[in-house]
């Protein structure tokens, strides 16, 4: 008979799977009684003192003013459509403050490697000063600096088109007529073109040998394709808004008006977070080793080619993954608009909270949050995962 | 050439002067190719011409704000009476400060520490009166600051010490030193001197300091729970952890702010003792740790397996394993995250002025709206608070580049 | 030296002239007063002690170092600022280094068509074709759709030697090839570098494979603090060297 070598009967207080289950069991335990403690709490002190609850004040009229909406809001419209007026202002300035704030990174964090003195000279001064400092700190400094600009009739004016003045800035802006839509669709259309004929003329410049302009061609394509659409819908489907000086007092009229505290937050944010940014392009470009771009230069190819085939796409996998976290950064950061006043998502749930129940507000505007937070993620996993495929 | 013809070695040359002293300096790093001449000259005017505008505005500045009450962006509204509490709390700053620079002896710790013995020589002797005949330092702040330099002497002396220099005995002092500080700060019923100052009353740079230390003592342990637990094989831990962690993560802190001041008064019973204070700081510790455990297990991440599986084979127990092999290199490879964590949750000390405490910046801004004359003094007042902050943050990330290449962290 | 007074007279057959090379890093001095020449199809093995300048002088021939003083001509151009004779001169010379450099994010077959199909504009199907040659050439052809970092040292360097082949070079550069190699990698590796010096391949190779040199090499050079203190074929080198400090550098690495 063979021996059994299994131990029966090991003590409960020796069997390490058992061990494991009852340190969980008892934290989860804990957890919960802690939360159903606070819960508990928590409606008890509602009741007690009458706080409204629930969800009814949704459909309810908000019946208080926006200061700045990018789709049409009047004081009568309900807490959920203000909830989406909110949301749509705070992506508004995270979509605007991410595109800016990772150009003006790239530009800064390649500078930080110039061989120029001078210039790496000043990205590092700029990265050191901006990051180290809080952004509530700069936000107002940029907003009484714009508070203390000229007045609208004395706007400071770049090519009659832009003005810049303390009650904010207002660019051109394209007006819709009534034939837009087709022509957006052929836009769109126009675009996609482009893009087939990019990827097109990159294989035909990798099978051929011969250098096939994918870009030059793909942007020809797109054009003329929405030029002829364009001229073919007979009406111009859009009107360069222009804005422009009208009446005694100099008031502007038409093209599009971001209002000074708008302005000084989206200064604020893609100041503050291209300083980080540039950190994560400066260490992306160094963690490609020198070998390599020697041995590109060894193999003839020039300093462009080398950028593009070598040193990029080795320093993206390193660039992307914080980047998307600093976007994100840049999203929650822009709930400080409250301190000067831009009515983003949690300025108004701050004064929602004056006529409805605080605690529903709170979720939802943490459930609006995690959603940023989550498509941000979604698009790094994309790209992670694509960058997978493409090689190790 | 024939076999008798021994060579003799060419003796080194200097560089031709091309290549050295300011002109070799200049062609390598000013004009080393046609766009970077170019640059150099686009560039140098403008740098000169914002720097000549920077400075007329510095000197042209009315920093009346600062000068005439300085008291106030440093203890806030603090009773004066009482100035001495905060002071001591410096000078146990200063005891703990020579003694690390006594532990850890070397050029950049010298360097910070004789930085910050001249800071406190230079705020100590400030003739306030010159510009403000009514604004008076007392002789015993004066005093009280200027003790701080022997202070500073002593603790190195400590440092310097077989006995007493041990890292050990800087972190349990340090621990000591700032609940002794507390306790000065909010005073003992009771003792004459001592009478209680609400924690509403603390303000300035004093309370930033105070929440920023708080902060980071606790968040470092709480964020390294939370990393072991994400990482650990019990779901149930793991998924308490994670849920933590992504919540605290995914919303601003300005949000959680107002939570902990609207809704935690009612989550708790009526008569729990927490003070508005005491909230701020435990959230900001919360949403900090919730960043510092994503630091913490990107260091274990990135340990090589073979780690953990050497020092099992060595017979240590699992929390041997992580508490002596796997955390203290997970933590060194990830110092500069971490310390990058340390900076910004000093910058979000900001953020208290949402609960309406007056730390430095809010005490700023209410000495310009409460007073007409200050009204267009914006600028110099906000260019002072972010001086005032670049000091402590650039301070922090100076020592943190100085640990990093002493311990070769990044050094492949 | 027999062929002392021929070098410094370039004649049509030399391929690489250099002609009193100088080079500083700072006030350091790498190299002093260099003067050599190579002409087509030979083969010369570079020796010395570390720190002698031997990799600094093969890294100014395709100018990934610059020189400051004296006159390096490859292939009838002269290595200045001129951008377009530095583009030039490294199309026609390849280079093999000691780390390998292969590029971590491309295939290996990638990795060998990149520079032929972007700088000599060749179409990627004959490139493709050419790479495979190349493969089979250093002995792996099966590797062509791994990743570098899936491949040995030795089939890395291998891999890095047909890169170089690839562009069709005049000349090769081998800055100590198998200094990161076990042992076993190194013979397979020395393999295809013997293979290429009978080819016919004009061969500049910094090793300390002296097997290799008294085998494979026309000329042996010896460089010492920043200048040739030696410059023979094998057989002389080894059994009649001239200078002193050779025989106490074979005594320390043999």
């Amino acid at each position: 008979m063979r021996p059994s070598l299994t131990y029966q009967g090991i003590p409960i207080w020796r069997h390490s799977r058992l061990l494991g289950w009852a340190a969980q069991i008892v934290s989860a335990i804990v957890v919960v009684a802690l939360v159903a403690f606070f819960l508990i709490n928590l409606t008890n002190a509602m009741e007690e003192r009458d706080i409204p609850r629930g969800w009814s004040f949704l459909s309810r009229e908000y019946s208080t003013p926006i200061s700045e909406t990018f789709i049409p809001y009047e004081e009568s419209d309900s807490f959920a459509y203000a909830f989406l007026v909110a949301g749509l202002n705070t992506l508004v300035v995270s979509l605007i403050g991410v595109s800016l704030a990772t150009v003006l990174g790239v530009v800064i964090g390649a500078s930080q490697l110039s061989s120029n003195w001078i210039v790496s000279r000043i990205a590092t001064v700029y990265v050191e000063s901006f990051r180290n400092v809080p952004l509530l700190v700069q936000l107002f400094f940029w907003y009484i600096v714009l508070l203390g600009l000229p007045q609208v009739k004395d706007s400071y004016v770049l090519l009659k088109a832009i003005y810049l003045n303390n009650s904010g800035l207002s660019l051109p802006f394209p007006v819709a007529q009534g034939t837009a839509w087709i022509w957006i669709l052929c836009a769109a259309a126009a675009i996609a073109a482009g893009l087939v004929v990019k990827r097109l003329m990159e294989q035909r410049e990798v099978r051929v040998g011969r250098p096939s302009y994918p870009i030059l061609s793909a942007f020809t394509v797109s054009i003329v394709i929405g030029a002829a659409a364009w001229l073919a819908l007979g009406d111009s489907p859009f009107n360069i808004d222009l804005p422009h000086a009208e009446g005694f007092f100099g008031r502007l009229q038409g093209g599009v008006t971001l209002s000074s505290e708008l302005t000084a937050l989206l200064v604020g944010l893609v100041i503050y977070t291209a300083s980080f940014i540039a950190e994560i392009v400066r260490g992306g470009l160094r963690s490609v080793s020198r070998g390599q771009t020697e041995s590109a230069r060894a193999l003839g190819l020039n300093a462009m080619a080398t950028l593009r085939s070598v040193t990029f796409p080795q320093a993206l996998r390193v660039i992307v993954p914080p980047m998307i976290s600093q976007y994100l950064n840049l999203t929650k950061n822009s709930s400080l608009a409250l301190a000067i006043g831009y009515a983003d998502l949690t300025s108004v749930a701050k004064t929602m909270t004056q006529t409805a129940p605080a605690v529903s507000i709170f979720l939802i505007i943490m459930g609006i949050y995690l959603l940023f937070s989550l498509a941000y993620s979604l698009i790094g996993n994309l790209y992670n995962r694509h960058i997978q495929f493409t090689g190790g | 050439m024939s076999a008798a013809e021994v060579r003799r070695p060419a003796p080194p040359l200097p560089p031709p002067i091309t290549e050295t002293g300011w002109i070799g300096w200049a062609k390598a790093n000013l004009f080393n190719n046609w766009l970077s001449s170019l640059l150099t000259i686009v560039v140098t005017p403008l740098v000169i011409l914002g720097l000549w505008f920077l400075i007329r505005w510095l000197f042209t500045a009315d920093w009346t704000l600062i000068t005439s009450r300085p008291q106030q962006y440093v203890i806030g509204l603090y009773p004066t009476e009482h100035a001495w509490r905060p002071l001591t709390g410096w000078l146990l700053v200063s005891l703990l400060w020579g003694m690390g620079a006594g532990i850890w002896r070397g050029g950049s710790a010298y360097r910070v520490t004789i930085a910050y013995g001249l800071f406190s020589l230079v705020v100590g002797l400030l003739p306030y009166g010159l510009f403000h005949p009514d604004v008076v330092m007392p002789w015993w702040v004066r005093l009280f600051i200027l003790v701080n330099l022997p202070v500073l002497a002593a603790g190195f002396g400590l440092g310097c010490n077989r006995i007493t220099g041990r890292a050990g005995w800087f972190v349990l002092g340090g621990l000591a030193a700032y609940l002794l500080f507390l306790l000065l700060l909010s005073g003992l019923p009771g003792v004459p001197g001592m009478e209680q100052v609400s924690p509403r009353q603390w303000g300035g740079l004093m309370l930033n300091l105070t929440l920023a230390l708080f902060g980071i003592v606790l968040s470092f342990p709480i964020g390294m729970l939370l990393a072991l637990g994400r990482r650990s094989g019990l779901p149930v831990a793991k998924l308490l952890c994670v849920g933590f962690i992504e919540i605290f993560r995914g919303v601003p802190l300005i949000t959680l702010l107002f939570v902990s001041q609207v809704l935690v008064p009612l989550a708790l019973p009526e008569d729990f003792p927490v003070n508005p204070v005491t909230r701020a700081a435990i959230t900001i510790t919360l949403f900090s740790a919730a960043y510092m455990a994503e630091n913490i297990r990107g260091g274990l991440q990135g340990l090589p397996r073979g780690q953990g599986e050497a020092a099992q084979a060595l017979g240590l127990a699992g929390w041997q394993v992580t508490s002596l092999i796997l955390l203290p290199q997970a933590i060194r490879n990830v110092i500069p995250a971490i310390v990058g964590q340390f900076i910004s949750l000093f910058k979000d000390t900001s953020l208290v002025y949402i609960i309406g405490m007056l730390d430095i910046l809010e005490m700023g801004r209410s000495i310009v709206q409460g007073n007409v004359e200050f009204i267009d003094n914006g600028r110099e007042l906000f260019l002072f608070v972010a001086v005032v902050f670049w000091m402590f943050t650039y301070t922090m990330s100076y020592i943190s580049r100085r640990i990093e290449s002493h311990l070769g962290v990044g050094v492949r | 030296m027999t062929t002392q007074d021929e070098t410094h007279s370039p004649t049509a057959d030399d391929i690489i002239v250099c002609n009193d090379v100088h080079k500083w890093y700072g006030s350091f001095h790498a190299l002093r007063g260099v003067s050599t020449s190579v002409r087509r199809g030979e083969v010369v093995v570079i020796i010395g002690p570390s720190g002698s300048g031997k990799s600094t002088f093969i890294r100014t021939i395709n100018r990934l170092e610059q020189h400051q003083r004296g006159q390096i001509v490859v292939d009838g151009l002269e290595l200045s600022n001129d951008v377009r004779n530095i583009d030039a001169v490294r199309r026609e010379v390849g280079m093999v280094f000691q780390s390998f450099n292969l590029f971590p994010h491309l295939t290996v077959m990638r990795n060998i068509t990149l520079a032929p199909n972007k700088v000599r504009r060749t179409p990627l199907a004959e490139a493709e074709a050419a790479a495979m040659e190349l493969l089979e050439r250093v002995g792996i052809p099966e590797q062509a759709d791994k990743y570098p970092g899936e491949l040995s040292g030795g089939q890395q360097q291998r891999v890095a030697i047909a890169r170089a082949l690839a562009m069709q070079p005049k000349i090769m550069l081998f800055d100590e090839p198998t200094s990161a190699l076990d042992p076993e990698m190194i013979k397979e590796v020395l393999e295809v570098m013997r293979e290429l010096a009978a080819s016919n391949m004009t061969i500049l190779a910094v090793t300390h494979e002296l097997g290799f040199a008294r085998e494979a090499a026309d000329r042996i050079v010896m460089f010492d603090e920043g200048q040739i203190v030696e410059d023979q074929p094998p057989d002389d080198f080894f059994n009649n060297p001239r200078h002193e400090r050779v025989v106490r550098f074979l005594s320390q690495i043999l």
